[in-house]
């Protein structure tokens, strides 16, 4: 069995585990990062990409509303090339108490979050589209962003630190010497088992952190999976995040980003982090809640569905009824307080918008543990492409594009990209698969979600003799699986006539189901 | 002029339907939301490709399929008429020299190097025939970004046709731009292709790059209305056989044939106007009166003896399913057969699978006349054809354009003889 050895190992590529291996790099610790697929698919890749103010928080859950504020602040200096400044509304609908209201001023004030009312009829010349029902409009510094710009822009800013993450490496053992962790085996993605040893291991698996703790050998909590989902409208309704006024419930957000919009979510109680069913009911109510903000919602083509999970945390002796009930803030565990187990922590539960500083509490943390207390900088240091501090803006790629159009085969139409960024995100990414080029991409995930760039970018990784025809082959098939499982959920009006057409085209014309994987 | 018979849909099956019907002595008006799939297609004409295997004879399989299909399209084609719809369109489509038969399927590469059943296909596409094998070149242009012709010979060299029966591809890289477009596409490449100047450099670059006895495959733009010249001086130049592999759409065979039927109808003296949806209808007695249609700047009214439905199927618009789930047929809002109760699957998990939306539309009677849920004749003088109808699932059965052509033609003769 092969070993490497590794200072600090990380488990799990989610935005925490980014973030943590970040911050160990960047303090000077060797880190290693390992996770079972591949980065950003677990929770961090499924959510609707909100950066947020806090305000959802503000009556609530103080605390996290300022935790989320302060980070706010710090992703929009760290990171803005991830992140589009959309702003955003907090809107009293006809469904809404208007009393909420009040106490959302009241509560983003002590939190910190800026907040400032806005006419109704001036957020209606700036969001047409949105219900001309509304009776109140507040305006907070909620963003888009895109979850696997952030995450890789991490590992990226990582690996400028010496650090290394190992995507498709599923842990299947956490070796313990005593009562020491002293690193993990982990099962590769062509099946072999590698040994790692680790001077120190931080557990970032979220939804999957009392799974990866039990292997250790430390229990006593668990994670309350809370399953929801989300949908992808075919495009901008809005240029600014859309919340509901009111407590937190389903289908209470549109999020614009990138070429689309996003609603969330529902919540419902799950047993298992890998239970990511879609049921009928959850995406009607989704469609009925969108129509709810915008009118028309329904007309519109929906693009894809998908389930997260969030790792709500919850400590074996509290009494709870509902997930949402359960705190947003993060934990952090010291299983050398708790179990007597050295070596090893976990950080569980927490927001995408604060992995950050989760990140952070870990480090400081093992610091402690270790008797070596170094100061945290990640929240100085730009993030690589966001140096300049600029915020992306729609239609960038348009720009570009537009800047060389007579001489460059574009490749995905929907989401605007060359021949060449797919050619240099396969040659950088290394790899056949075409789902792990969608994430860096967003390869696929415009209206075809696939139809046609899929042939083409299949032929085109062969071509660069990166792989054999049948793997080609392979990774195409399983792109067009793995799509479909989104879609089929939220197949009418021109979506479904569009799925048809994707359907004629591989099967009528390619007829690549009789090929050979 | 007041037409005897409305087709709705300009599709294959409403082509076919109003051309036959005009050759016939009647007169005929098209009204059409668009211009039809053809163009989303390689005009191949696949009669029956899976049962679920591979059918090498549709004329031998059909028997055996339609019993074990009830409620199919091809239940109601009267076994005369099977030969005739296929002699039909070969002689409409001069040409195309259409070539197959109803009796052997020919085994056509794709462009993801699969083979695939087709009974009838132009001669340009016919000539890539590989039911027997043999040493193909395919030409890949590096500016088009629709055809991959390295992974469709790898493709091929893994997909035998038989057991004896051997195929040896590979693909011949043309690199740069065409005619000074670095993403051309296929319309560009095929009128590039009509252009005698474009067709000397591509000869040049291939000289001495071919060997002996290989067939030489091109993507399928080799002309848009000139093709067969196109091809015919490519085969003289280049020495040897030369035939052409449909893209991803638009698809330049389909293209062709489509302009070929309009223009054959609109010779006929058959009227076609497009950008025309069927918004409402007026009926009497169990009798549709008239249609009206929207195009954008004026509604009109279009009275008729008989109405043909050959709206197409889900992909065309002929059939739609809201967000509510409702599915309706957009037309005339026929009653629909095959539509998933609620709460059970509309599609399964696999995404080749077999999806119950794939089977929605509308069930007929023996004179293709609409079918409520009791089986009661909706209209006597509606006739539906095409996708529209209900019970198949062409994409697995490589069935689109076969049901579409002898559908339209019964659906003609049913009017004819009525």
């Amino acid at each position: 069995m092969k070993t490497i050895e590794a200072e600090v190992l990380v488990i799990g590529g989610g935005a925490t585990g980014a973030g943590v291996l970040r911050d160990v790099c960047m303090r000077g610790y060797g880190g290693l990062l390992v996770e079972r697929s591949d980065l950003a698919t677990g929770t961090s890749g499924r959510f609707h990409g909100l950066l947020h103010s806090g305000g959802r928080y503000a009556v609530k859950d103080p605390s996290s509303a300022k935790e989320c504020m302060d980070e706010n602040r710090v992703l929009r200096r760290i990171a803005a090339d991830c992140i589009e400044d959309t702003s955003g509304y907090f809107v009293t609908t006809e469904k809404d108490d208007p009393s909420y209201s009040d106490l959302f001023v009241d509560g983003c004030r002590r939190a910190g979050i800026p907040v400032e009312e806005i006419s109704v009829s001036a957020a209606l010349n700036a969001e047409p589209r949105l219900s001309p029902r509304i009776s109140r409009v507040l305006q907070v510094p909620d963003a888009a962003i895109d979850a696997w710009k952030t995450v890789w822009g991490c590992v990226r800013s990582a690996s400028d630190h010496g650090g290394r993450a190992l995507p498709y490496h599923k842990v299947t053992g956490i070796l313990r010497e005593g009562d020491i962790v002293v690193g993990a085996v982990v099962e590769d993605r062509a099946g072999d088992e590698v040994r790692i040893r680790a001077g120190f291991t931080i557990n970032a698996s979220g939804a999957w952190a009392a799974q990866i703790a039990a292997l250790a050998g430390c229990g006593g909590f668990t994670i309350l999976p809370g399953r929801g989902i989300m949908i992808a409208m075919g495009h901008r309704l809005v240029d600014t995040v859309i919340n509901r006024c009111q407590m937190p419930t389903d289908g209470d957000i549109l999020v614009p980003i990138r070429t689309v919009s996003v609603i969330g979510t529902t919540d419902e109680e799950a047993s298992d982090p890998d239970d990511l069913r879609i049921l009928q009911d959850e995406v009607d109510r989704m469609l009925a809640d969108g129509e709810t903000l915008v009118p028309g919602f329904r007309q519109v083509r929906a693009l894809r569905v998908w389930a997260g999970v969030r790792p709500l945390f919850k400590d074996e002796k509290a009494e709870s009824s509902s997930t949402r009930e359960v705190s947003r803030s993060h934990r952090l565990l010291d299983h050398h307080d708790r179990d007597g187990v050295e070596g090893f922590i976990t950080i569980t539960g927490g927001k995408f918008t604060t992995f950050r500083r989760m990140a952070q509490d870990s480090v400081d943390i093992m610091g402690a543990q270790l008797k070596d207390e170094r100061a945290c900088h990640t929240h100085e240091e730009a993030l690589p492409d966001s140096e300049e501090r600029t915020y992306y803006k729609l239609g960038s790629r348009l720009a570009a594009r537009e800047e060389r159009l007579h001489d460059e085969q574009i490749i995905c139409e929907c989401e605007l990209i060359g021949r060449r960024a797919l050619e240099n995100a396969m040659q950088r990414r290394g790899s056949s698969d075409l789902d792990d080029i969608r994430r860096t991409l967003r390869l696929g995930m415009g209206p075809c979600q696939g139809g046609f760039c899929i042939y083409r970018s299949a032929g085109i990784l062969h071509s660069l003799q990166r792989i054999d025809a049948a793997s080609a082959t392979a990774s195409l098939r399983d792109f067009l699986q793995e799509r479909w499982k989104g879609l089929h959920p939220i197949l009418y009006g021109d979506g479904l006539r569009q799925a048809r057409l994707d359907d004629w085209i591989f099967q009528g014309l390619l007829n690549v189901e009789q090929l050979q994987s | 002029m007041t037409p005897d018979t409305v087709v709705i849909g300009a599709g294959l099956a409403g082509l076919t339907c109003a051309l036959r019907l005009t050759e016939g002595g009647c007169k005929v008006a098209v009204v059409a939301a668009g211009a039809g799939s053809l163009h989303l297609g390689g005009a191949t004409i696949d009669i029956l490709g899976y049962d679920p295997a591979v059918v090498t004879s549709p004329a031998a399989a059909l028997g055996s399929f339609i019993r074990s299909h009830p409620g199919h399209p091809y239940m109601r084609v009267a076994p005369s008429l099977w030969a005739g719809a296929l002699e039909w369109l070969r002689a409409r489509c001069e040409p195309l020299h259409l070539t197959g038969s109803l009796d052997e399927n020919l085994m056509l590469p794709t462009a993801a190097g699969a083979l695939k059943p087709s009974a009838l296909a132009p001669r340009s596409l016919a000539a890539g025939d590989l039911g027997s094998g043999g040493k193909l070149a395919l030409v890949s242009f590096s500016a088009l970004k629709d055809f991959y012709p390295r992974l469709a010979a790898a493709n091929l060299n893994r997909a035998q046709p038989g057991p004896t029966e051997r195929v040896e591809a590979r693909a011949i890289d043309l690199h740069g731009t065409v005619a000074g477009e670095a993403d051309p596409g296929t319309l560009r490449l095929a009128r590039a292709f009509e252009e005698a100047a474009f067709r000397d450099e591509i000869v040049a670059r291939l000289k001495g790059r071919i060997e002996p006895g290989e067939r030489v495959g091109f993507p399928a733009v080799l002309g848009l209305h000139r093709s067969p010249e196109v091809v015919a001086e490519l085969a003289e130049r280049i020495g040897e056989a030369v035939f052409e592999i449909p893209t991803l759409p638009p698809s330049i065979p389909g293209m062709r044939l489509h302009a070929l039927l309009n223009r054959a109808l609109r010779k006929a003296g058959g009227r076609v106007v497009m950008g025309a949806s069927v918004v409402s209808s007026a009926s009497h007695n169990g009798r549709l009166e008239a249609v009206s249609t929207d195009t954008g700047s004026r509604r009109s009214s279009h009275g008729a003896r008989d109405f043909v439905v050959a709206t197409g199927g889900v992909s065309a618009g002929g059939v739609t399913l809201d967000s509510s789930w409702r599915f309706k047929e957009s037309a005339l809002d026929l009653p629909l057969a095959g539509v998933p109760p609620p709460g059970t699957e509309r599609f399964c998990a696999d995404v080749f699978g077999s999806h119950p939306v794939s089977r929605v539309g509308v069930a007929v009677d023996e004179e293709w006349r609409p079918l409520d849920a009791d089986g009661r004749v909706v209209y006597n003088n509606v006739r539906v054809c095409g996708a529209t109808l209900a019970g198949a699932e062409p994409h697995k059965e490589m069935s689109g354009n076969g049901i579409s052509l002898v559908t339209g033609y019964a659906v003609a003769d049913a009017i004819l003889r009525s």
